[in-house]
C-alpha cells in the first residue's frame, strides 16, 4: 500500500483544552474492537482469514458512532466499550462509507448510552491551532491523549479506498498504530477523524485527520436510510497558464478559467461538457487558471465544490464555449467508471469454476494476487482501463485467474493470466456472460483470450467428469459466485439501481 | 625419456604458435547517445575482448564488444603493436562483426582459425582467454545444450550452445573464442561467473554470417513474421481440425512477413517447412544437431531471397505454399527494435522536445522499461505485432518539455504521442520539422493522442526564443532529423 499506513490516534489534551472538553470526550469516546474476516482473491471461495483488531470511535448526535471504515471492514463481531463501563456491547454497522473512510455503528442495548452525551462537530481548525486526539493506541488499554498542531489543510489520498482523494488535515500528533476512528478535538468540538499517517522511515510526527465537510457530507448522505457514495464531475482539465493557449482559446490574459481536455463517457458531464470547453466559475466561485477556487477564504481544488454535493445534485458551470459564456448545468453521479480500482472489503469475491478454469472479474484486489505473475497485456489493461474508456467495451474485463491442476486441463496451465475475450463465439463484457457462454456449447467450448495466445478448448463430457472432482480436490462448496450485489460496476454491466 | 620430453614440449611450442597467429586483443571505445538527451553522449567507457583472425585478414567478434563504438583498436597478444580497425560488417541480432585492421600488413604472418563442424552436447572445446604476457590461456569446456534461445539483441532466438568453462578472470573477457582442435567453432557471448555457465554463437551461425559478408552485400538473417502455438493439446487438434500428430498451430500473421506473403494465414496449422517435417512442439530433425526448434529452420538454414516451401492444414485440408525469405516483418516496423551507433532524431522547438520512438528509447528507462516508461509508448512498441501501424508512419512524441517562459504550463508534459500539427498529420520527424517550417507566424497546435490533446505555442514567438532556450540548455544542434 505505497507508503501509506493506517494509524491510529492516541487523543491529546491541548493546552488551551478546557477540563471540559477532557470530560466529554472521555464520555464519549469509545473503544470498538474488531474481529474480520479478509476474503482471498487467490482462492475466492474460500471464506477468508480471520484477524482482530481495535481502534476508537465516538458518539455524535442521535446516539450514532462514528469511526473510521477501515477499523470494521470485513467485521464479523464488533464490540464497543466506553471508559467509565467495563461491560463490553454488541454493535452493528449501520453504514459504511469506503470511499471516504468513515462508518457509522449502532449499538442495541441502551445501556450502552448510560451516562453519555454527545460530541458536536466543529468547523475547519486554524493553520497552527492545536487539536486534542482521542484513542486507544497499542501500548495501553486505557484512553490515551497526544496533542498537535495543524500543519496543513489539502487534498490527500484516502488509501483506504485505493483511489479516493479528498480533503484531508495533517497534524503533527505522535501517531501509533491501533486506533483509528478517534475524535480529533477543539474547543469542546470534534473538527476530525483520526484516520492515517505515513511510516517512520518515510516522515515522522504526520498524521491525517477526516475534516468536519467530509464528515458531515457522509452523515447528510445516509439520511435517507443507505449510502451513495461520492459523486465526480468526471472530466479532465488542464491549467491555462499559457498565454498562446489563452489567446488561442480567445480568452483575454487574467488568470482565469481551466480547460477541458477528456469528458469520461458515462460520466455526469457526458452530453453537458466537451473537450475544449473553458470552465470560468464553479456555482459562483470564479476558477483560477490553476484550478483553484476560493472557498470561506482558503483556495482549494475547484473539485471541493463537487465533493460536498450528493448524487443528483446539479452544479452549475459558467463555460466559455465558441467564443460565448454559457450557463452548463451538471447533473452529478458517482464515477463507476473507476470503481475497477477500488479496493473492496466486504463483498465475497466473485468467480465462475469451469473444469479447473477460474474465471474472475479485474479488479484492484485481483490484480493485487497478481501482481507479481501479471504480464504486459494485463497491467497495461488494468492501468489504462478509464484513461482509455475501455469500459464502454467490456464494462468488466474477465480474467482466466487461475487454473487448478487437474488431469483434464494439463494443456491449459500456462494460460492463467489471459483475458478472455469470447467464450464459444460469444463476447465477453462481464463476468454475468461467462456462464451462459458455456451453456450455449455443444460437445465443445472454445475460450478465446485477447492478443495472440492460443484458445482453450474443452471437452463438455470431460469438463462434466471433472469438476466434481476437482470441487472435491480443492475444497470448494460452490461452482460459481455471480451475484453482484450492491457493487456498482461501470454502466452496462448490470442495471444500476437508481435512488428514488 | 628424455627425448619423449623434449619432444612434447616441441609439439606445445608449435601449437602455442599457431594460436599466437589466431588472435588478437580487441578494445574498443564505447560512448552510447543519451536517450533522454539526445544531443548528447554518454559517459565514455571501454570493453576488451579477444577477436579472432580469419584467414583472409579479418577480424571476427560479437557485436555487443563494439556496439555504440567511437574507435576500435586491435593489439597483437605478445607485443604492444596496435592498429585501429573499421567494422565492416556488424549484425546485431545475430551478435557478429567483422573488423578490418586500417594498415592491411598489421595481421601479416597470421594465419588465422578456420571454422570447424558443429558440435554436439557432450562435446568438448577449448574457450580461448590471453594472459598479460600474451599467452593463450586454454580452458576446458563442455557443450551442455545445443537449442535455440534468445540472443541479446534478439528475442526471437537462434541456435545456440550451453557451455560449462571455468573461467579465469581476465582483462579482455567480453568475447571469447570457443576452439576445438584449433578451429574456431564459436563465440562465447555470455558468461554467468556464479553457476560457470555460458552461451556461445555456433559455428554454423558464423558460417552463414560470414558467407553473407563475402558476397559483398549483407542482408542478414531471415524472419518468418508469426506468432504460433505447440499443438500438443488433443482438445485443440480437434478443433483446428490438424491431423493425428505434428504440426504447430499460427496465432498470428504478419502480412508483410515471409508466411505472410506465402499466403499463410491465422488459424492455419504447419505440417513442415522446406521439406523438414515439424512435431507438435515446432522442433524439426537437423542434420547437424537433431531435434531442433523451428527457429533453426526458418532463420538460419535459408538466406534471404530463397524460396520457402510450407505444408500447412488449412480447416483440415491440407496444402502446400511457397514464396520467398526476407526481412520485412522486421525491417520495416513503424518502431525499429535497435538502435545502435546511430544518433537518436530528435527536434526542439521553443523547449518542447520532440522525438521518433525506438526500442532503445524504451529501454533507457532500466530494466522495468514496461513500468516506468509512459504506458502509451510502451504500448504502441511491445504490441506493434499485433496492431500492425503503417511502416511509413512513424511514432514522433513530445519526450520532455524544457522549461522556459514560452512553454510556461507544459512543462510537466512528457511521452504524449503527436498526431498532429495545425491539422497536418505526422508521419516522421522529418515530415514535423517541414511542416513547423512552413508556419511562419501565428498559431502551432500540437495535437497529441492522449490528454491533454492539444498544446499551442505562437510561431514567431518560439523562433524569437529558439536561440536563447538552446544556449540556456547548452544544447549544439536543435534538431537532428
Amino acid at each position: 500500500m505505497k507508503c501509506w499506513f493506517l494509524a491510529i490516534l492516541g487523543a491529546v489534551i491541548s493546552g488551551c483544552a478546557k477540563d471540559g472538553q477532557l470530560h466529554e470526550a472521555k464520555k464519549n469516546t469509545v473503544m470498538v474492537e474488531v474481529t474480520s474476516q479478509v476474503w482471498d482473491y487467490r482462492l475466492p471461495w474460500n471464506p477468508g482469514t480471520v484477524s482482530s483488531g481495535r481502534g476508537a470511535g465516538f458518539i455524535v448526535a442521535g446516539k450514532r458512532i462514528i469511526t473510521n471504515a477501515h477499523v470494521i471492514s470485513g467485521a464479523r463481531n464488533i464490540t464497543v466499550q466506553r471508559e467509565a463501563d467495563p461491560r463490553r456491547y454488541a454493535a452493528k454497522v449501520k453504514y459504511v462509507a469506503h470511499d471516504c473512510d468513515l462508518a457509522m455503528l449502532e449499538v442495541e442495548d441502551p445501556a450502552f448510552f448510560k451516562g453519555t452525551t454527545h460530541l458536536d462537530l466543529g468547523g475547519i481548525p486554524e493553520l497552527e491551532s492545536v487539536v486534542s486526539v482521542y484513542g486507544f493506541p497499542i501500548g495501553g488499554d486505557r484512553l490515551s491523549v497526544t496533542r498537535g498542531v495543524v500543519s496543513r489543510i489539502d487534498y490527500n489520498a484516502y488509501t483506504h479506498s485505493g483511489r479516493e482523494s479528498h480533503l484531508a488535515i495533517q497534524i503533527d500528533a505522535a501517531i501509533n498504530p491501533g486506533n483509528s476512528g478517534g475524535p480529533v478535538m477543539q474547543s469542546d468540538k470534534v473538527v476530525g477523524v483520526a484516520f492515517q499517517g505515513f511510516r517512520g522511515d518515510v516522515a515522522q510526527n504526520v498524521g491525517y485527520m477526516i475534516p468536519t465537510p467530509v464528515i458531515r457530507r457522509f452523515l447528510k448522505d445516509v439520511e435517507d436510510g443507505r449510502y451513495d457514495y461520492y459523486v465526480d464531475i468526471a472530466v479532465r482539465w488542464m491549467p491555462l497558464e499559457n498565454p498562446a493557449m489563452r489567446k488561442y482559446l480567445g480568452l483575454a490574459n487574467d488568470g482565469r478559467g481551466v480547460v477541458v481536455t477528456d469528458v469520461f463517457s458515462e460520466g455526469s458531464s457526458d452530453g453537458y461538457l466537451n473537450k475544449g470547453d473553458v470552465l470560468l466559475s464553479i456555482d459562483g466561485h470564479p476558477i483560477e487558471s490553476d484550478g483553484s477556487v476560493r472557498l470561506e477564504g482558503k483556495p482549494v481544488q475547484l473539485e471541493e465544490i463537487v465533493e460536498r454535493k450528493f448524487s443528483r445534485e446539479e452544479v452549475r458551470l459558467e463555460v466559455w464555449r465558441g467564443g460565448q459564456t454559457e450557463t452548463v448545468n451538471v447533473p452529478l453521479k458517482p464515477a463507476d467508471m473507476f470503481s475497477m480500482y477500488e479496493i473492496l472489503y466486504e463483498p465475497p469475491p466473485r468467480y465462475v469454476l469451469y473444469g479447473g478454469l477460474v474465471f474472475q472479474p479485474l479488479t484492484a484486489n485481483l490484480m493485487a494476487v497478481l501482481a507479481g505473475s501479471a504480464d504486459l497485456r494485463l497491467k497495461q489493461k488494468y492501468t489504462m482501463f478509464a484513461t482509455d474508456q475501455m469500459y464502454r467495451e467490456t464494462p468488466e474485463p474477465v480474467i482466466l485467474s487461475a487454473v487448478l491442476p487437474d488431469p483434464s486441463n494439463v494443456y491449459l496451465r500456462g494460460l492463467a493470466g489471459q483475458i478472455v475475450r469470447e467464450i464459444n463465439g460469444r463476447k465477453i463484457r462481464t463476468l454475468a456472460d461467462v456462464e451462459p457462454a458455456l451453456a450455449a456449447n455443444g460437445e465443445r467450448s472454445v475460450i478465446r483470450f485477447e492478443g495472440d495466445s492460443r484458445p482453450a478448448v474443452l471437452k463438455r463430457e470431460e469438463v462434466d467428469r471433472s469438476t466434481p472432482r476437482i470441487m472435491a480436490q480443492y475444497g470448494i462448496s460452490e461452482a460459481s459466485r455471480t451475484e453482484v450485489g450492491s457493487r456498482r460496476l461501470a454502466k452496462g454491466s448490470y442495471s444500476q439501481e437508481e435512488k428514488k | 625419456m628424455i627425448l619423449g620430453l623434449f619432444l612434447a614440449s616441441a609439439a606445445w611450442a608449435a601449437e602455442q604458435d599457431e594460436a599466437q597467429g589466431s588472435v588478437v586483443r580487441v578494445r574498443a571505445a564505447i560512448q552510447p547517445y543519451d536517450q533522454f538527451r539526445p544531443w548528447q553522449k554518454k559517459a565514455p567507457y571501454g570493453l576488451n575482448g579477444i577477436g579472432v583472425v580469419l584467414p583472409g585478414g579479418k577480424v571476427l567478434v560479437t557485436a555487443a564488444l563494439v556496439a555504440n563504438r567511437t574507435e576500435v583498436g586491435l593489439e597483437k597478444p605478445g607485443s604492444a603493436e596496435k592498429c585501429a580497425a573499421e567494422v565492416e560488417a556488424i549484425d546485431y541480432e545475430a551478435n557478429l562483426a567483422v573488423l578490418r585492421p586500417e594498415k592491411a600488413e598489421f595481421l601479416k604472418g597470421f594465419k588465422g582459425l578456420a571454422l570447424g563442424p558443429a558440435l554436439k552436447a557432450g562435446d568438448t572445446a577449448e574457450v580461448w582467454q590471453l594472459e598479460r604476457n600474451g599467452e593463450l590461456l586454454r580452458n576446458q569446456a563442455e557443450i551442455l545444450t545445443v537449442g535455440v534461445g534468445r540472443y541479446p539483441n534478439d528475442e526471437a532466438g537462434f541456435l545456440q550452445y550451453g557451455v560449462r568453462v571455468s573461467l579465469p578472470k581476465r582483462d579482455d573477457s567480453y568475447t571469447l573464442p570457443l576452439i576445438r582442435q584449433n578451429q574456431l567453432v564459436g563465440m562465447v557471448m555470455m558468461y554467468d561467473r556464479d553457476s560457470q555457465e555460458g552461451t556461445a554463437i555456433p559455428g554454423p551461425m558464423i558460417d552463414r554470417f560470414l558467407q553473407d559478408v563475402a558476397d559483398g552485400k549483407y542482408e542478414g538473417f531471415p524472419t518468418l513474421g508469426v506468432s504460433w502455438t505447440t499443438l500438443r493439446d488433443p482438445n485443440l487438434r480437434e478443433e483446428v481440425k490438424a491431423p493425428k500428430s505434428g504440426g504447430i498451430l499460427v496465432t498470428r500473421v504478419n502480412p508483410r512477413g515471409t508466411a505472410g506473403r506465402a499466403g499463410l494465414k491465422e488459424g492455419d496449422v504447419i505440417l513442415s517447412v522446406d521439406g523438414m517435417k515439424l512435431d507438435e512442439d515446432g522442433n524439426y530433425r537437423d542434420p547437424l544437431y537433431g531435434l531442433t526448434a523451428i527457429g533453426n529452420l526458418v532463420r538460419v538454414r535459408p538466406k534471404v531471397g530463397s524460396q520457402a516451401k510450407f505444408l500447412v492444414s488449412r480447416d483440415g485440408k491440407e496444402m502446400e505454399l511457397a514464396g520467398t525469405y526476407d526481412r520485412r516483418a522486421r525491417d520495416e516496423a513503424a518502431i525499429p527494435t535497435l538502435a545502435f551507433d546511430t544518433q537518436p532524431r530528435y527536434l526542439v522547438l521553443g523547449g518542447l522536445v520532440f522525438q521518433q520512438l525506438t526500442g532503445a528509447y524504451l529501454q533507457e528507462w532500466g530494466e522495468k522499461w514496461t513500468e516506468r516508461a509512459p504506458q502509451r509508448l510502451v504500448e504502441l512498441f511491445s504490441f506493434q505485432q499485433e496492431k500492425r501501424p503503417d511502416p511509413d508512419k512513424k511514432v514522433v512524441f513530445l519526450s520532455q518539455v524544457l522549461p522556459a517562459a514560452i512553454n510556461l504550463g507544459y512543462q510537466h508534459y512528457s511521452g504524449l504521442v503527436l498526431k498532429n500539427v495545425n491539422g497536418t498529420e505526422i508521419r516522421s520527424l522529418a515530415q514535423l520539422a517541414e511542416v513547423l517550417d512552413s508556419v511562419k507566424e501565428g498559431n502551432l497546435i500540437f495535437e497529441f493522442t492522449d490528454d491533454p490533446g492539444k498544446l499551442v505555442l505562437d510561431a514567431s514567438e518560439v523562433k524569437a526564443r529558439q536561440e536563447e532556450i538552446r544556449k540556456a540548455y547548452g544544447i549544439s544542434e536543435l534538431r537532428k532529423l
